[in-house]
């Protein structure tokens, strides 16, 4: 069950809008912010709320790139390789992140710390490149020392999606108060949510990082079965 | 292409003229050019096109030249305009044909050695005519999604063979709105599913594997069970319910193995319900009564079809000299063809002389041919429709399909109202138009209530959804104790079905025709077995054992629904053919015959025998089907004035 | 130049994002004179006088855009498409973050000259923190009376509805948004019916560019001919520039049309770094066809462009210099349009997936030259099949590099690695 200010938001968000379905991304934010990523029952919900079938709001949210399926790490890394970013240096941040923090894009580091991924998905900060976001905020002019620097101190702090100051979702309404923010309770623990590994059908044997449809077992990237510019093996030049 | 061949333009009738490849022709505005290709006789390659929904120009097929267009258009979503030019045979529309099946095969599992549609898949097809020999994308690098998905005990989804034409999710919003199936994902990672992976419950899936262009959506009942070479088509009519949705039955080495649509727009409008599609494979593999044979002093002996007729018609003459026609009565089911009950109300009034006579167990008083004014597809023309109860929409489930359709795309209201609620339950009708009211038989009148109250001040029409595949049939035709064919009057009328057994169990009546009768006798076996303790004669021509068939007097074979030809008539009226499927499972003549021959035996000669010259005398019986004619509905309002 | 800073004139004043410094340096005076001198239809033909194009990347005139709305469907729907996703594109950015109540006054100004009630600003949901900042400045405004009821006595209503997306590029294509706007998945819609006649809940709709509307408060207080004096015939007034890449000083600089690209870089630019040389450049975005150093002498014009073989697009400048190899480049944006792609279409979703697999074996030089030209027909069959403009586009850098750097594709097809820098997948750094 959703908490009791969420679904106030959420409410809040439908009321917002000339029609009610429009709110379906706010809502899921609302959905993601308290509880880390989207759960089955928090879309169901929505679509409670919002008179809609449930598989029609896990149809929008699958869609977009930002929402989390699967629980994701306390803090979000998206690092930009868009041209503009590659050419000034994004490849080596890019490396540098996945040493320092000893995972590959679109996974979580051991401790729940981070997920992080690179990313082709031009964020906007060109002038400043190579960039980064994390939990939605710009970082430009990355050095591998700033990124050090800037994940050390994150690793101290809580998430941003789940518990106190996560920012509100959507449209303020005109008069109304600012709906009250997520509870603090943290982001739901992996063993909680590990509803699909239970429905695993055997994947096809690949040695990429293939998607396998959407039972994937909670190790997968909480984006979901979608991942980023894949790194397939270099066939030689004798394997063609 | 000809310097004249630009289209006749001018005129201002609502048409518009278009050229296809050199051939012109007038179409009304709004047409699609796919439409008006097809009706020129020209293929344009389709996959997410559908008849029945709306257009989307996604797979991009189609795409075609349309003069003074810089860039190919999609003939599934261009409208015809006055002097359209389109050329479907230049080198780019067909470079670009080949292009976007290379595309679509991609990813494409190679599964056609697996793949239940094989062999009726226009993928294949397209492939074949118009696709490249090869596809230069490696092989290795084709994504992979789950394949063999359940998604009920029905439906099964292979992710990978999904071309993403979006029908099914389409089909499940336009058509029943229960939205089971969505696109999740973005990109080339698109894949189709349920939410969260739970199943499928609608009572329509069966819909989705025939949609489906490709073999993503088949059917759990049919896997691997044919390939579509293997099976013979006959077309038929479903014997589930009333509404009389037109298939196509495919067997395979004399087993039904499943049934196909046949889009009639008129009654199922391309759609099946599962109840009835899935029926399918019940009628193999079921209990017979395989010979005739004949009752005498508690023991029962084989005999030949002709002895048994003799027999029938020597204690039958017995009854009829010692106690008179009253003593002896007739009983049919709505199983029945409309050629086998006609000989058999016949037989019963002309031969017996008998008025008791009936085909199903529940009485039906009354009946008027007003009650079937509505047509199914006129529900589409209606400015409101009521349904009585859950009941019309749970004996005829593709009626719901028909009410949505109405509601969305027609703007029709449709109210749905407790039986026995009044006209304030619905608020404000429109006041133009036509009221459509639909109940089913048991709530006849409370149906007839609300039609005399809103009838004060609209124009109302009344459907009943009667029981049973021929119901409807049976009654037109007069096998009904107050109703004779055409629902010509017979006097002071006869015993109803369950009066008559209970007479047969009080000793009044003495003898018992009975024709298809294991259809209700289950539903009475006490009632059945009583009766067939007293009487003096039982003649029985079933198909199935059972109470009737085991205490028979004379016991005579009959033959399937699926093995004889005919016609039955819809709950709307709409008289349509049976084709057999599948041979007889007994040596025995069908129906019709043998009960031309039981009267001959009885004194009356020279009655139609097979069912198409038995059609033709019915027919000049009664006026409304003679008007009706193949696939039409019999009027009885109209026939009366005409 | 001081007379061509329009957009740009207040940046860097502090306090610039609040209502209070906002109308001190004479904001909200265009609404104002909106309604005091024009009505409705005055108000869109001033601003066809004016020569506005849209910022967007398409650049149609956005007075005749407006014209289209047919006069007596109501109610109409704004909507400012504030999704910018195009590679090499930062200016919408830049402009909320510097001067988002520049912005709010445009969306109002167009509110009222299509006579709209509900106006959206559609933001990509990346830029959270511009989110939460025009939200703040809305309830400003808000509170000071320009959005809301008969808004300062004018018998004008308009709200103002900040909406946030999710992350996905095909919602700046405007049917796309629309169908996002609504709660759909956010895929481009069939056209025609166009969303002037049956765009957002199958109304009239009007989708501007952020730096479009934000043009507006100026062409009001001085006039579309003033506007139209600016740039040249057919681009007129300023255009934000994005400058990225291989270049001294990136960052955004409002130009006046008309200008010579190579002022652009050289000046404002600062030029090429570490004293290396111009190999290849984009004027207008990831989506666009490259342009050569010779085209450096090109006006900032969209028709000069155009006849170029390129386009100004969405005003983003990338540029590269000899270090730079071409196919990682084509590589990346493909990946992008892979990445990107709504999956609607079979050519824009299996081709881009195809284009993609394509680009990286021939980065690491595993590709043949038969594959090459398999690459130029796989994009011959998605150009202008797609169902909408994302799938085409995916297919004109690639193809214009490849015609303009043939010997280097050429040299990639069977080299065991890439040729230009020998080894790593990344481009060149320091």
């Amino acid at each position: 069950m959703l908490g009791a200010a969420t679904r106030k938001e959420i409410t809040a968000l439908r009321d917002r809008y000339p029609h009610p379905r429009s709110a379906i991304l706010p809502c899921l934010w609302a959905v993601q912010n308290e509880q880390g990523f989207l759960t089955v029952e928090g879309m169901t919900e929505v679509a409670e709320i919002l008179h809609l079938a449930p598989s029609e709001v896990q149809a929008v949210s699958t869609f977009y790139s930002m929402y989390f399926q699967k629980p994701a790490g306390a803090h979000h890394v998206l690092i930009c390789v868009n041209v503009s970013c590659a050419l000034r240096g994004a490849d080596d941040i890019v490396g540098h992140v996945e040493r320092r923090l000893a995972c590959p894009s679109g996974g979580t580091t051991a401790d729940g710390a981070f997920t992080w991924e690179s990313t082709v998905e031009c964020l906007g900060a060109c002038g400043g490149a190579p960039a980064m976001q994390v939990d939605h905020h710009f970082h430009e002019n990355l050095t591998p020392d700033a990124v050090d620097a800037l994940l050390d101190r994150l690793r101290s702090v809580p998430g941003a999606h789940a518990g106190a100051g996560a920012p509100p979702s959507g449209p303020h309404p005109p008069t109304a108060e600012t709906p009250p923010l997520a509870t603090a309770e943290g982001p739901p623990a992996d063993d909680g949510r590990a509803r699909a590994a239970g429905e695993v059908v055997a994947a096809p044997p690949t040695e990429r990082a293939e998607m396998t449809g959407p039972r994937t077992g909670t190790t997968a990237n909480p984006r979901g079965p979608r991942s980023k510019p894949r790194r397939r093996p270099r066939p030689s030049a004798d394997d063609l | 292409m000809a310097a004249d061949a630009s289209p006749p333009t001018g005129a201002d009738d609502g048409l518009v003229g278009i050229t296809i490849d050199g051939k012109s022709t007038r179409v009304p505005k709004g047409s699609l050019v796919t439409d008006v290709a097809t009706e020129l006789g020209i293929h344009i390659p389709i996959y997410c096109s559908h008849p029945k929904m709306d257009p989307v120009a996604v797979c991009r097929m189609c795409l075609v030249h349309v003069e003074k267009m810089p860039k190919l258009q999609p003939a599934c979503a261009t409208y015809a305009a006055d002097g359209m030019v389109v050329d479907t045979q230049r080198a780019d529309v067909t470079k670009t044909r080949e292009g976007m099946l290379e595309f679509l095969l991609l990813n494409h599992p190679l599964d056609c050695p697996v793949c239940d549609r094989g062999g009726e898949c226009d993928l294949q097809d397209f492939a074949f005519r118009y696709g490249p020999p090869s596809s230069r994308f490696p092989i290795t690098d084709k994504r992979h999604f789950n394949k063999a998905v359940v998604l009920s005990d029905r439906i099964e989804l292979d992710q990978e063979r999904c071309i993403l034409c979006w029908r099914c999710t389409r089909y499940y919003d336009e058509i029943t709105g229960e939205k089971e199936l969505v696109l999740q994902e973005r990109g080339v990672h698109t894949l189709i599913n349920t939410f969260d992976g739970q199943p499928l419950t609608s009572v329509f899936q069966g819909n989705l594997p025939e949609i489906c262009p490709v073999g993503a959506l088949t059917h759990r009942q049919y896997r691997f069970k044919a390939r579509p070479w293997d099976l013979q088509r006959a077309k038929s009519v479903c014997p589930e319910c009333s509404y009389g949705c037109n298939i196509n039955v495919d067997t395979r080495d004399f087993e039904v193995r499943r049934f196909a649509s046949r889009d009639n727009p008129q009654v199922d409008d391309m759609w099946l319900c599962d109840r009835g599609r899935y029926s399918a494979e019940s009628w193999n593999n079921v209990d017979r009564v395989r010979r005739p044979a004949v009752r005498r002093d508690g023991t029962v002996r084989d005999v030949s079809v002709s002895e048994a007729i003799s027999s029938a018609a020597r204690s039958l003459r017995e009854v009829l000299d010692s106690s008179g026609a009253g003593s002896i009565a007739v009983m049919g089911s709505a199983q029945n063809t409309n050629e086998e009950l006609w000989l058999l109300q016949r037989l019963a009034r002309d031969v017996l002389g008998t008025p008791h006579i009936d085909h199903q167990l529940e009485s039906f008083p009354g009946i008027g041919p007003a009650e079937h004014a509505l047509a199914i597809a006129d529900v589409e023309e209606c400015s409101a429709v009521v349904v009585l109860g859950a009941e019309p929409e749970h004996e005829a489930p593709v009626l719901t399909l028909r009410l949505r359709k109405a509601a969305t795309k027609r703007g029709v209201s449709v109210y749905r109202i407790d039986h026995d609620a009044g006209a304030e339950a619905i608020g404000e009708l429109p006041a133009q138009g036509v009221i459509g009211v639909i109940a089913d038989e048991t709530h006849r009148d409370h149906a007839a209530r609300l039609c005399a109250e809103l009838g004060r001040s609209h124009d109302v029409r009344r459907l009943t959804i009667t029981r049973e595949v021929n119901g409807r049939g049976a009654k037109d035709v007069g096998v009904l104790p107050n109703s004779g064919p055409g629902y010509a009057g017979v006097g002071a009328g006869g015993k109803a079905g369950r009066e008559i057994l209970e007479a047969a169990a009080a000793g009044a009546i003495r003898a018992l025709v009975v024709m298809g009768g294991s259809l209700w006798a289950g539903g009475a076996a006490e009632l059945v077995e009583r009766a067939a303790a007293k009487l003096d004669v039982l003649v029985v021509i079933d198909t199935r054992p059972g109470p009737l068939s085991r205490a028979a007097t004379v016991l005579i074979p009959g033959h399937a629904y699926f093995e004889k030809a005919g016609t039955v008539t819809n709950t709307e009226g709409r008289v349509q053919r049976l084709r057999a499927a599948l041979p007889p499972a007994t040596q025995t003549p069908t129906e019709t015959r043998v009960l031309s021959a039981l009267a001959a035996e009885l004194g009356a000669a020279g009655w139609p025998a097979d069912p198409l010259h038995v059609h033709r005398e019915l027919v000049a019986a009664i006026p409304a089907y003679g008007l009706a004619g193949n696939g039409g509905r019999a009027d009885f309002l109209v026939a009366a004035t005409a | 130049m001081a007379e061509h800073r329009l957009l740009t004139k207040n940046f860097g004043t502090e306090g610039l994002q609040t209502l209070a410094v906002y109308e001190r340096l004479g904001g909200y005076q265009g609404l104002r004179e909106a309604f005091q001198r024009f009505t409705p239809e005055t108000l869109v033909d001033e601003v066809k006088a004016s020569g506005l194009r849209g910022r967007g990347g398409a650049g149609f005139p956005t007075g005749m855009k407006w014209g289209f709305l047919p006069k007596d469907v109501f109610p109409r729907y704004l909507c400012c498409n504030a999704d910018e996703s195009e590679p090499g594109c930062f200016k919408d950015r830049k402009l909320i973050d510097e001067n988002p109540h520049q912005l709010i006054e445009g969306l109002l100004i167009a509110a009222y000259a299509l006579q709209v009630n509900v106006a959206f600003i559609y933001i990509r949901g990346e830029y959270f923190d511009q989110r939460l900042l025009l939200e703040r400045c809305v309830e400003e405004a808000r509170a000071a009376g320009h959005i809301g009821t008969d808004i300062h006595g004018s018998g004008f209503s308009c709200d103002v509805i900040v909406h946030g997306g999710a992350g996905a590029y095909i919602c700046g294509e405007e049917t796309a948004l629309i169908d996002s706007l609504e709660g759909y998945r956010g895929q481009p819609r069939l056209k025609p019916p166009f969303p002037a006649i049956k765009g957002l809940y199958g109304k009239p709709t009007v989708v501007n560019n952020v730096e479009t509307l934000s043009n507006l408060p100026h062409i009001v207080q001085r006039g579309g001919a003033w506007f139209k004096s600016i740039g040249t015939e057919k681009s007129a007034g300023t255009r934000l520039f994005c400058c990225s890449g291989h270049i001294n000083r990136p960052g955004t600089y409002e130009m006046a049309m008309g200008t010579p690209i190579r002022e652009l870089l050289e000046e404002e630019c600062g030029g090429m770094w570490k004293d290396r040389s111009l190999k290849a450049f984009q004027p207008g975005g990831g989506s666009m066809q490259v342009l050569l150093p010779q085209h450096l002498d090109l006006a900032l014009d969209m028709d000069a462009v155009q006849q170029a073989g390129s386009s100004l697009g969405a005003g983003a400048m990338v540029f590269m210099d000899e270090t730079t190899c071409m196919v990682n480049v084509s590589m990346r944006l493909v990946d992008f349009y892979h990445h990107e792609s709504c999956g609607k279409c079979a050519p824009c979703r299996e081709g881009t997936y195809f284009e993609s697999d394509l680009m990286h074996r021939l980065e690491a030089g595993a590709c043949t030259s038969e594959e090459l030209n398999t690459l130029a027909d796989i994009c011959d069959n998605m150009n202008g099949k797609c169902f909408c403009p994302l799938g085409d586009t995916a297919t004109w850098f690639v193809m214009s590099a490849y015609k303009a750097f043939r010997e280097e594709f050429d040299a990639h097809c069977g080299a065991g690695s890439c040729p230009v820098r020998s080894g790593a997948a990344q481009l060149v750094t320091a």
